[in-house]
């Protein structure tokens, strides 16, 4: 699955760090996610939507 | 070389130093035949390493962003159950060596399940108490990898024992293995990440 996390993040000036303590997780869940190799599970999708004030497709795709 | 490769050396390091000194005076005891209480007894000082070991370990998960409250509590409650181990093993052997016989026996054969027991609910109780799924995936995909190993490594071992190649050994060496594949898999997971 790809993803515009990184993106959405850089957007808002966040680090990694404050990303993964607004939505309550690791640094390295942020950087497993934001580099593809962790899809996230479908509530934390979601409370990543809606921390970006966004629908989960708008973040997340389909593919590799 | 990156931040996270530079705090990696003291958990190296410690975890090295604990290797070597659990194995190096396991194999002196035996060499020197010193007995089973001295033995266990020459055991403590490196068991102490897993302090430091544990202290650098945290450090450099904090360092890569990898350490939850869960993990925490998992590492305090093993180093603790880790030294019920010793000291429960130690009460058993000098037990058993003093002529205890009977259902007292029984008592003192059984005493040092009872910290690797506490040790298997504290494996439990993480998976229960982590609330980062990331860090739980890793930590399930890490405990399926040592099961594989400890179920090839058991195979493998008891065929040879069969065909009297190799010595015998307790069932209860199954722990060690297993725990050696734990922390085998979860350094391979932080070599990917890196």
């Amino acid at each position: 699955m790809k993803n515009r996390l990184k993106v959405l993040r850089a957007e808002r000036g966040w680090s990694q760090q404050d990303l993964a303590e607004r939505l309550e997780v690791s640094r390295q869940s942020v950087n497993a996610i934001e580099t593809g190799r962790y899809d996230p599970s479908l509530p934390l999708a979601f409370r990543i939507a809606d921390l970006f004030g966004m629908t989960i497709e708008e973040i997340f795709q389909r593919g590799e | 070389m990156t931040d996270q490769t530079l705090s990696r050396g003291p958990a190296w390091f410690w975890g090295g130093a604990f290797f070597v000194g659990m194995f190096g005076t396991g194999f002196a005891a035996r060499a020197l035949d010193l007995g089973s209480i001295p033995s266990a007894l020459v055991m403590v000082p490196p068991m102490l390493l897993l302090i430091p070991l544990v202290r650098a370990s945290e450090k450099a998960q904090a360092e890569c962003g990898a350490l939850s409250p869960a993990t925490r509590r998992y590492n305090r409650r093993g180093l603790i159950w880790a030294f019920g181990y010793v000291i429960f093993l130690f009460v058993a052997v000098f037990g058993a060596k003093s002529g205890a016989s009977g259902p007292l026996l029984w008592l003192l054969a059984l005493l040092p399940a009872l910290p690797i027991f506490l040790m298997l609910w504290t494996m439990a109780r993480y998976l229960v108490e982590e609330t980062d799924e990331y860090l739980r995936l890793r930590v399930i995909n890490a405990a399926l990898w040592a099961t594989g190993l400890l179920l090839a490594v058991a195979t493998v071992w008891g065929f040879l024992e069969t065909f009297e190649l190799v010595p015998h050994v307790p069932g209860w060496a199954a722990v060690p293995v297993w725990a050696v594949g734990l922390g085998a898999s979860s350094i391979v997971n932080r070599w990917r990440e890196a």
